[in-house]
């Protein structure tokens, strides 16, 4: 049997296939960030019982985790997997769908450019702290939420733009968890 | 503009915007930086505290856990225990209901997810129990109220939640789950037999069908002896616990029983990645949201009210914070919940003189109805979804079946002996026992 691709077809008409590359890499990167804190676990597991414990492993379990969700954060707002309170949305059909969706994708584009702009500025000053035992510059780590952010941002825009040209009606509209739960 | 105010606001900013579609993580966020400008917390540190609040170790038991489940469907090495349920419990009225029931025990014990043991049923036994005759709005009920187990006996993904923002022993919330998750078993089995579809009658499985059917599922149930065996000796964190349970899926299950699904691990890598950002995601927004909540004084507002109504009495504190639970987890996903209300969950505690362990095990008991209460009850919303029956006839399938939830969420209250034994007995320290000064053993709190 055919495996799926990783990039989700539901939603195609809100979507560049531009794009799709970038969604199949933060996918892939996805995949990596628990690959890597899983053996970045093991590895701690393993040294720590033989004698000799690698503290720095413990900033790379960090690293790959905080990454993963960041990452992870900006991929499922292009596959539109986030968790809704309602799904109201989808019941509504012509202006009142355009409108209701345009509003929401903007209180998230708001955020995210919120998520961009605070976060540079975190970012930049965490260039100066860093983290025991190996001083990494925490920087590494909260570069995740601009990047994100900036990534939301993109994704937002790209709904935003095919959902005024295409309509955010799509059949998919009947078919909610399949992209959550395979 | 008086901090109530601006609290009032932010909620009802947060509600609404979750209620027009936003999804909750955005929406909470948009709640909190909307409260920024109206307070000297600068956005910039509200950002920040995203990313503080997924900055734990402890959270990294998640994906792990989310990991074991997504393995375990996808190498379909769930088949085997399904088989040894059918052996133990098919023979019996309502047949299937009761493999639906004991399935979800022991997958519970390796899975913290209950979507994960919804999407497993629903694949593999719901076809059956609709093909003998079972209506599909029974079945999606029973699935989804059956699959709440997974987040009541170890490991518990809100347990881990709840025990990483609240400062609570998670190895203590994952035993004292286990009382309240037995009891929601038991339940659903006694209300499967006595109320449920009669289904067709099978004979007896046989001595040697029966340990055929436990020989060939051997090697997956060793999964929650290595997640609480690692835990209870202090071996594992639960996090490491994770780990061992995902490795041991990777290195022995799959090679030995589903070598065919070798090339597929990858993809189960990728989306376990996608699927733990989700709810992660929601617990960096909550962060802010909760922090946002303690700085307005909120746990003070709240159990001001409280205090009027219950005095300093725990049980009346802890019967009207289940009230409170419960309207909440009908409306918002636990976790959120979990994070946002842990302030107050805290001042009230202190109030009350409530056993931390008690408390958590209480409100994780009373979170999981919410999974399949309208209208946010994604594991009922799921299960239909997959049953192929319509979300209002699979609610009213499972309205009898809520009284099996108030029974266990009152055996939680009612019963703090009975459910904090198996912590008292492996982990005193949970409970707030400590060791002995002038001999051997512990002393606990009364």
């Amino acid at each position: 049997m055919a495996k799926p691709p990783l990039v989700v077809a539901r939603h195609r008409h809100l979507k560049w296939r531009v794009l799709d590359p970038l969604e199949h890499v933060l996918m892939v990167l996805c995949g990596v960030s628990i690959a890597g804190f899983t053996c970045s676990v093991f590895l701690d597991v393993v040294t720590r019982t033989i004698g000799t414990p690698f503290l720095w492993l413990q900033l790379v379990t960090t690293g790959f985790f905080a990454w993963g969700v960041f990452i992870g954060m900006a991929v499922a707002t292009r596959r539109i997997d986030h968790l809704n309170l309602v799904e109201i949305t989808k019941r509504l059909r012509g202006s009142t769908r355009t409108f209701l969706e345009t509003f929401n994708r903007l209180v998230i584009l708001s955020v995210a450019l919120a998520m961009v702009v605070f976060g540079i500025q975190n970012f930049m000053n965490d260039l100066g702290s860093f983290r025991a035992p190996s001083l990494i510059p925490l920087a590494t780590y909260t570069a995740s939420v601009p990047i994100a952010g900036a990534l939301i941002v993109l994704f937002c825009i790209e709904q935003l733009v095919n959902g005024w040209r295409h309509g955010f009606e799509g059949p998919e509209d009947a078919d909610d968890f399949a992209g959550i739960v395979k | 503009m008086t901090n109530g105010m601006i609290l009032l606001l932010m909620t009802a900013l947060f509600l609404i915007f979750g209620y027009m579609g936003v999804p909750v993580a955005f929406a909470l966020m948009a709640g909190v930086l909307v409260a920024c400008a109206l307070t000297p917390i600068s956005m910039q540190s509200m950002i920040g505290q995203m990313f503080h609040g997924i900055d734990s170790e402890i959270l990294l038991a998640v994906p792990f856990f989310l990991l074991v489940g997504e393995l375990m469907t996808s190498a379909d090495v769930t088949n085997r225990m399904i088989r040894l349920a059918q052996t133990m419990v098919g023979h019996m009225r309502g047949g299937l209901a009761q493999v639906v029931t004991l399935f979800s025990m022991f997958f519970a014990g390796i899975s913290g997810s209950s979507t994960a043991d919804v999407a497993v049923l629903s694949r593999t036994v719901a076809p059956e129990m609709t093909r003998e005759g079972y209506d599909r709005a029974f079945t999606a009920a029973l699935i989804a109220c059956a699959s709440t187990m997974a987040n009541l006996i170890p490991p518990s993904i809100m347990a881990v939640v709840y025990g990483a923002t609240g400062n609570v022993s998670i190895g203590g919330l994952f035993l004292a789950g286990i009382a309240p998750g037995i009891v929601v078993g038991i339940g659903l089995m006694i209300y499967s037999h006595f109320f449920g579809p009669v289904g067709l009658r099978k004979p007896r499985a046989s001595l040697c069908e029966f340990a055929d059917a436990v020989r060939a599922s051997i090697l997956p149930l060793m999964i929650p002896l290595i997640i609480m065996g690692g835990i209870l000796t202090g071996w594992f964190t639960p996090t490491e616990a994770g780990m061992v349970a995902s490795v041991y899926i990777l290195l022995v299950l799959v090679p030995l029983l589903a070598r065919g699904h070798i090339p597929n691990l990858p993809r189960d890598f990728v989306y376990t990645g996608l699927l733990y950002s989700i709810p992660l995601a929601l617990v960096a927004a909550a962060s802010a949201f909760g922090w946002m909540l303690a700085y307005l004084r909120g746990p003070d507002i709240v159990s001001g009210w409280i205090e009027l109504v219950a005095g300093h009495d725990g049980r009346i504190i802890m019967l009207l914070l289940v009230l409170l639970f419960i309207v909440i987890g009908d409306f918002m996903d636990a976790v959120p919940a979990i994070i946002i209300f842990m302030p107050i969950v805290i001042k009230l505690n202190e109030l009350g003189n409530i056993n931390p362990l008690h408390m958590g095990v209480v409100l994780i008991t009373t979170l999981v109805f919410g999974l399949i209460t309208p209208p946010y009850g994604l594991s009922l919303l799921v299960a239909s979804k997959f049953v192929g029956v319509a979300f209002s006839r699979a609610m009213f399938a499972s309205l009898p079946i809520y009284v099996v939830f108030f029974v266990a969420i009152a055996f939680t209250v009612l019963f703090p002996d009975i459910v904090l034994y198996l912590p008292k007995l492996f982990l005193p320290e949970s409970v707030g026992c400590f060791k002995n000064p002038s001999g051997s053993g512990y002393i606990c709190p009364q």
